[in-house]
């Protein structure tokens, strides 16, 4: 697993990235071009989701199933999220 | 009698005393339950006759005689008898409500039942048969069957099996104190929104109703986790899983789908219950709220219909096999075709909602989809019917049920495919037509199993039923269905749900009346035959079957506490015990011959060093001191139940004023401390299950069995969460994307708190890393900051939800606050959560726990990330967008 | 008694536009029901009946228990493998059998719904141009239902068409889930609060029909209906003069009142098959939180 230096270094970038989305905001961006602004502030999520489930998780030393059961009830939440949106435009 | 279709001379003679003797005691145990009571009212049978072999190797288990172990009971076997009895309860009780309605329905109009007490019978007899009946009793045979089947001792956590069915047990109580609340729930099984709100389904009873099935859903969750992580983890040596018995197979994949469809279920039942509990206005919000809910009710419900479809499916391979005495053809198609099913079926649910208001590309899209679901079950119904080819077909009574299931479910198929025309959907829609489709398919998997009661009566029981009496039953049973069910098709233009319909249609709904007397009373024949049978049914011994292959039968009848004499291998391609010398040999990788296994014979050489090197000899040394019994699963079965009939009288965020509130209110505190004891009493208590090494656990070679499940759980979450966050969407696209306000103001208490969670992860982390280390200090220290990190998170959300309550923005305000409340209120209950554990893992941290063992903290460390990553989409979400 | 009860008689011949059903609802129903009822009692009969000769051919008529002996039908001679107990479980071939007979069932299954498909275009297309289509609005409450002229004129309970003519019905409800039905023009639609849906349909004959609810919505379910009356064309002309804009009897004001915080920002979002998600309309939209005044016991 990876030492404690990694774990740290994780948390800093964590926690630049938390920042930079809110700054996203409050730059006005969001105002500006919203669909951009909202891509890369959701772009930030999944990569920080990323990073925390690879290796606070450790998901990433793990035998690839756990990841796959998890990604399938991501899969599963989005194809509901998604076809029930879409079912209503 | 031995009746010439069973074949049970050239196995008898295998018996050895030991059977008869556990046979007459389970005799006396059999009886309190096979009348369908409750095992736990019945005291009168409460005779410890046994002398006490069982409670030698039982730790602390009572006699099978008493009443007293089922309360206090873990082993699986146990618990399955437990399922199969309760929910026989609940066929009876939802037999009974539709028998009320078909009385009903002898004239059209008002007759029997007033309005308001038909259309409860509608609704309970539909949530019944589909929740509280049809999976609980495939899930005794599971609970009883699968074990033995893979070769387990007991499923992985037999603590929690035991809690999921002191949950079901309670749900089903709740299910029935609603009837005295004013009125139960009138709004139809599949509660549509907004008829399911207080504004219009107002009595207490329907509170409780929907708070019974939220109950029901969380025993079904707990379930779910430990049967994936037992059939993944705890097979035999050479029981890859394509070599899985096809019942066991079954139940596989029906668990996987009640994993996530029953997530969005509890999504939709949270958040209908904090609608009628706290006031949101989610499915009374005008633009989408009825299709939000439509939405998540089918999510869960098309997969549900596969659920209660499948273990039947089960059934009726395993005994086509072993009646026809040919094995399955195409085997493994049938088995991708399941697994196709089960994939697919979370991809049809709009189906269901041809006639709302969804657009065409979406209907066509879903109409593609159903048509694709429905080849794989020609493929399933085409390969038995060849199984039969060149077989020796004996007509006993759990085959002709099997038989007369698949011809059902024929017919159920075809007038499926009826429906499957959008066109010809848009008109039978609401009608009979529906009805009797879904009572062919449903109630055919309900004779499926049927078949299984008896296919394994004599295993669970040790005794031989009535095979005249079978015949009769059956006999009686299919005549009654089809005078019951097919005039329906005839009946066709009856609107579903009413008692009123066109006189002319009169004589057919009088001969499915008779008809569903016909079929009530055959099971009248069943209790007998089954009750009495326990007395005076000759010795079934070991396998009455004739061609039966799979392991149950290689045991005694009914089999002994640990299930088999020897550790379970299939190594040398048929099943073996080995004794624990030639296992130890297998578990150092030291099997020589592994080489010649059959296929999967050689990775589980491997798998057993990985598996057996990090540490399953540390929780436990051997098998041999598994426990057996628990009394907390029982009594946070009594703590929820109070809980929850207290939780009936909260509406819109307060208790009513008045003695009934106080006595709610009483009631919810209770329950509440109960609950709460009982949870922390299953934590201090000792207990040890059943521990590897294992033959085989693809695809979770080496996780152990608790981070399994910590793992499952967690998938089960994010589809619970999901659900949250796709009603979230689905509501603002239904208002207009961008025209939507974040509700709090200003990010920043948001941003402080996404600070707070990422650091409170991070130390979790350091926890780990300390405990790795050994170092208590550090450990105690980590953990230490945690908890005042997750503290200071919900103080600063505190604080800034008091703030906006005190602008007048309150859960119930509109649909956005709504959203923002529950769905952030969601996560910080997980939030708080994960605190009790902490503050728990912290006390034993301090007297130098974790140090030799610091899995518990990784464990702990999984759940806590995962809230963390939650938060991080709630924030964008709910803040910044 | 002009009840539901027998499918309606022909009275005109089917329009046959091609292979793909066209004409007024009913036809089309009764077309595609027609294949359907044949193709599924056929597929049945064989099917089971496959089954039940198969067990009948294959039944244990206690001929001992040595193996190999072959069943009457079986091909004699050849040894049977019989399964035993504790093997590891395996199949027994027959793939290829397996796999015609899927692919005989896959035939039948799909054309038969790729050909309702050119009915469902059809049945949820625009109507033709250059037709006069007649447009009705229906609202469901508990327990009853009102209908909205062109005129403005409302009526409760009754609607009047004239024969002949395609009537659009657009759909939607005030307080819960309902469903309006006509089963004698075979026409149906969900009635949604906050949404509407369309449909459509022609009445062929002059006389009184019914309409019925088919969503379970309360105590009243039973006896939701409404009558439908289908008059001469003239008649209708005459009848529809005489109404004014006014309402046959006044329905669901004052309802919309604290519902105004529900709709904080209503955008109605166009949608391609004339779906809107409908927020003001007739104060239907918003009624939901009022309704509870229309309850009945």
């Amino acid at each position: 697993m990876a030492s404690t230096k990694l774990y740290a270094a994780i948390y800093v970038v964590l926690f630049a990235f938390a920042t930079l989305q809110v700054a996203v905001e409050e730059l006005g961006f969001l105002g500006e071009a919203y669909w951009v602004a909202f891509g890369a502030i959701i772009v930030l999520s999944f990569l920080k989701a990323l990073v925390v489930a690879g290796y606070y998780q450790h998901l990433r030393y793990e035998p690839r199933s756990l990841s796959y059961l998890i990604l399938t009830g991501l899969l599963a939440a989005l194809a509901l999220t998604v076809a029930a949106s879409y079912s209503i435009t | 009698m031995t009746t010439d279709g069973q074949p049970m001379n050239d196995s008898t003679g295998d018996d050895e005393a030991k059977t008869t003797d556990d046979g007459s005691r389970r005799t006396d145990g059999r009886h309190t339950k096979a009348d369908g009571g409750h095992a736990t009212t019945d005291s009168e049978f409460a005779t410890p006759s046994g002398a006490g072999t069982d409670t030698e190797d039982g730790h602390g288990l009572p006699p099978l005689g008493s009443v007293r172990r089922y309360l206090v009971t873990t082993n699986h076997k146990d618990v399955g008898v437990l399922y199969i009895v309760t929910a026989l309860f609940f066929l009876i009780f939802g037999g009974v409500l539709a028998l009320l309605m078909r009385l009903q329905l002898w004239t059209a109009g008002q007759g029997l039942l007033s309005a308001g007490a038909y259309n409860q019978a509608v609704s309970i007899h539909g949530l019944i048969m589909v929740f509280w009946f049809l999976s609980p009793f495939a899930f005794g045979f599971a609970n009883y069957i699968v074990p033995l089947q893979i070769g387990a001792k007991d499923l992985a956590f037999p603590r929690l099996n035991a809690l999921s069915y002191w949950l079901y047990a309670a749900s089903g109580l709740l299910l029935g104190v609603s009837f005295f609340q004013g009125a139960s729930f009138a709004g139809g099984w599949t509660m549509y929104a907004p008829l399911d709100l207080p504004m219009y389904t107002p009595e207490v009873g329907s509170t409780t109703a929907i708070l019974a099935l939220l109950l029901f859903v969380v025993s079904i969750t707990v379930s779910s986790v430990n049967f994936l992580t037992t059939m993944h983890r705890m097979r035999a040596e050479g029981l890859t899983l394509r070599r899985l018995p096809l019942f066991t197979w079954t139940i596989l994949l029906t668990v996987w789908m009640m994993l996530f469809a029953f997530a969005a279920l509890l999504a939709a039942l949270m958040i209908l219950s904090s609608d009628r509990l706290l006031g949101t206005t989610y499915f009374s919000f005008t633009e989408g709220g009825s299709l939000l809910w439509a939405h998540l009710f089918w999510f869960f419900g098309h997969p549900e219909v596969y659920i209660v479809f499948f273990p039947a499916l089960g059934v009726m391979a395993e005994t086509f096999q072993t009646f026809t005495g040919r094995r399955l053809v195409g085997r493994k198609w049938f088995i991708a075709s399941m697994v196709l099913v089960a994939l697919q079926s979370f991809g049809v649910w709009m189906h269901h909602m041809f006639l709302t208001s969804i657009n065409l590309q979406v209907k066509t899209l879903f109409m593609a989809t159903t048509i694709g679901i429905s080849l794989p079950f020609d493929l399933m119904v085409f390969s038995l019917i060849y199984t039969m080819i060149k077989g020796r077909i004996r007509f006993v009574t759990p085959f002709l049920f099997t038989f007369g299931a698949l011809v059902l479910f024929i017919v159920g198929g075809i007038t499926g495919v009826f429906l499957g025309a959008v066109v010809l959907d848009y008109e039978f829609r609401g009608t009979y037509w529906v009805v009797a489709h879904f009572h062919y398919v449903m109630v055919g998997g309900v004779t499926a199993l049927i078949g299984g009661l008896y296919y394994w009566y004599p295993k669970i029981t040790g005794k031989m039923y009535d095979e005249f009496l079978g015949k009769v039953h059956f006999a009686a049973y299919f005549v009654g269905f089809n005078l019951l069910y097919f005039p329906m098709f005839l009946a066709w233009e009856t609107p579903r749900r009413v008692f009123d319909y066109p006189p002319g249609l009169t004589p057919w709904h009088q001969l499915a009346t008779i008809g569903a007397f016909v079929l009530g009373a055959s099971f009248l024949l069943m209790f007998y035959n089954l009750t009495a049978s326990l007395f005076t049914g000759e010795e079934a011994g070991d396998n009455p079957w004739a061609y039966s292959t799979t392991a149950e039968w290689t045991v005694p009848s009914p089999p002994p506490l640990e299930n088999f004499p020897g550790i379970p291998s299939y190594r040398s391609g048929s099943i073996d015990f080995l004794a624990e010398d030639e296992r130890s040999a297998i578990g150092s990788g030291t099997a020589a011959d592994g080489g010649e296994l059959t296929d999967g014979g050689v990775a589980t050489v491997s798998d057993q060093a990985t598996d057996h090197a990090p540490g399953h000899e540390r929780i436990t040394d051997e098998g041999e001191g598994e426990d057996h019994a628990s009394i907390w699963p029982l009594a946070i079965g009594v703590g929820a139940f109070v809980l929850l009939l207290g939780a009936s009288g909260f509406q819109g965020a307060s208790f009513p004023d008045g003695f009934a509130g106080t006595f709610y209110a009483g009631l919810t505190g209770i329950g509440a401390l109960l609950t709460g004891g009982s949870l922390f009493g299953l934590t201090r208590e000792r207990f040890t299950g059943p521990s590897g090494p294992f033959g085989e656990s693809w695809p979770f070679d080496g996780i152990e069995n608790v981070k399994t499940g910590v793992w499952i759980f967690l998938a089960s979450d994010v589809v619970l969460f999901g659900a949250f966050i796709g009603s979230y969407v689905f509501i603002r696209v239904a208002q207009g994307w961008v025209g939507w306000e974040p509700v709090p103001h200003d990010p920043l208490p948001g941003l402080v708190n996404t600070y707070l969670l990422l650091t409170s992860s991070f130390s979790v982390v350091l926890a780990m890393v300390a405990a790795e280390k050994g170092s208590k200090r550090g450990v105690v220290a980590s953990l230490g900051l945690t908890i005042a990190l997750g503290i200071g998170f919900l103080l600063n959300k505190g604080i800034e939800w008091q703030e906006l309550f005190h602008e007048g923005l309150l859960l119930s305000t509109n649909v956005r606050t709504s959203t923002f409340f529950l769905t952030t209120g969601l996560h910080a209950l997980h939030v708080i959560a994960g605190l009790v554990i902490a503050i728990y893992m912290l006390t034993r941290a301090t007297r130098g726990a974790y140090l030799e063992d610091e899995r518990p903290i990784e464990y702990f460390g999984l759940y806590w990330h995962f809230v963390d990553i939650v938060w991080l989409f709630l924030f964008p979400l709910f803040y910044i967008l | 008694m002009s009840w539901f009860t027998q499918l309606p008689e022909p009275t005109s011949l089917p329009v046959q536009n091609g292979i793909v059903p066209r004409g007024t609802m009913v036809e089309v129903f009764r077309q595609i029901y027609f294949v359907f009822l044949v193709l599924g009692t056929l597929v049945g009969i064989v099917v089971i009946g496959y089954m039940c000769y198969l067990a009948y051919q294959y039944r244990d008529a206690g001929r001992g228990d040595a193996d190999g002996e072959g069943g009457e039908g079986g091909e004699d001679g050849e040894e049977v493998d019989r399964p035993t107990l504790g093997e590891l479980p395996t199949g027994s071939g027959g793939g290829r059998k397996l796999f015609t007979s899927l692919a005989l069932s896959a035939i039948i299954v799909i054309s038969l719904i790729a050909w309702t498909y050119g009915t469902l275009l059809f049945v949820e297309g625009a109507p033709s141009q250059g037709e006069e289509d007649f447009e009705v609005d229906v609202t469901g409450y508990q327990f009853g239902w009102e209908f909205e002229y062109p005129n403005g004129h409302t009526t409760d309970g009754v609607l009047r068409v004239p024969q002949g003519e395609r009537i659009d019905l657009t759909v939607t409800s005030r307080d819960v889930w309902h469903n309006f039905g006509i089963p004698r023009f075979k026409v149906k639609s969900d009635a949604i609060p906050g949404q509407t849906t369309e449909s459509w349909f022609t009445a062929s004959e002059t006389g009184t029909f019914q309409a019925a609810c088919y969503e379970l919505c309360g105590a009243g379910h039973s006896a939701m209906n409404a009558e439908v009356i289908v008059m001469e064309p003239t008649a209708f002309e005459q009848w529809y003069a005489n109404t004014s804009n006014t309402s046959a009897n006044a329905t669901g004001s004052g309802n919309a009142t604290e519902a105004g915080a529900n709709a904080t920002n209503a955008t109605t979002t166009g949608a391609p098959n004339g779906t809107t998600n409908a927020t003001g309309g007739n104060s239907t939209g918003n009624a939901l939180l009022g309704a509870t005044t229309t309850r009945s016991a």
